[in-house]
């Protein structure tokens, strides 16, 4: 548990490789469990974290870019977690919305759906640098 | 590799046995092995998520690609889902009116038995 009252943050930079989401989605985890979460709330953190990872690993290998890395930057501060995940691989696309038919599916944005779905607040935004943030809040419950 | 993929058969149904995490690493495995199933003539695919304690948008798209492919050929792709925070996935982004999901593998069976008899 951290210091009342005192943002906890905990920063992990992977690369941008396939094998390494489950890193992310490990370290959330216990940052997660460091906070007043429900077990569906760290299940919800955990998929929405890899999503974000994920996209940054599809765009990189889609860009031959895979030497880039990607920053997961968490912050725990008076029930909520904020979770910052950063990438230096060109702009992502936001989300459509629940699928209907099985023609409208677009595969791709499936991760943003999902991010979307699971957590309180999100956004996408574009670096000035030339990558994304994606950005994430949960409250507890 | 944190997922294993096991095929067996059942009457006319190949069922997938998943166990593990199916994400971006793990999912290209499955992907293959639906590949390898279309290209045997496999008609009907049953997905036994019941030891799949993660998966993402990745495993998503494997398996929507298999159903859009199964279909073209007068097939089907269903699933079996018993663990509930794994069908959520499904339900929040409205793909269980997609997929075939059944809570347990005699659910599953059963409705085998009803296509297969009809």
């Amino acid at each position: 548990m951290s210091s009342a009252g005192r943002p906890a943050v905990v920063e992990l930079r992977i690369p941008s490789r396939p094998e390494f989401v489950s890193v992310a989605r490990l370290t959330i985890l216990g940052v997660a469990s460091r906070t007043k979460f429900t077990y569906d709330q760290v299940e919800d953190i955990r998929l929405a974290v890899g999503e974000a990872c994920t996209t940054a690993v599809e765009r990189a290998q889609n860009a031959h870019r895979e030497d880039a890395e990607i920053t997961i930057r968490s912050e725990i501060s008076d029930g909520k977690l904020t979770v910052e995940v950063y990438d230096q691989i060109g702009v992502l696309a936001t989300s459509p919305g629940p699928a209907e038919s099985l023609d409208e599916i677009d595969k791709e944005s499936l991760g943003a759906l999902l991010m979307e779905l699971l957590v309180d607040e999100f956004k996408i935004e574009p670096l000035p640098t030339g990558g994304t943030v994606v950005r994430m809040v949960k409250y507890a419950e | 590799m944190n997922l294993k993929v096991e095929t067996r058969s059942l009457g006319e149904t190949t069922v997938i046995d998943l166990e593990g995490e199916v994400d971006v690493y793990t999912a290209p495995h499955l992907k293959q092995r639906i590949i390898e199933l279309l290209d045997s003539g496999t008609k009907r695919v049953t997905v036994n998520l019941a030891r799949v304690d993660y998966l993402d948008s990745t495993a998503l798209g494997v398996l929507i690609g298999g159903l859009k492919r199964l279909r073209e050929r007068d097939g089907t792709l269903d699933l079996i889902c018993p663990n509930p925070r794994i069908k959520r996935i499904f339900e929040i982004t409205g793909l269980d009116k997609i997929f075939d999901i059944y809570s347990s593998e005699e659910a599953a069976i059963q409705k085998l038995q009803e296509k297969e008899g009809a």
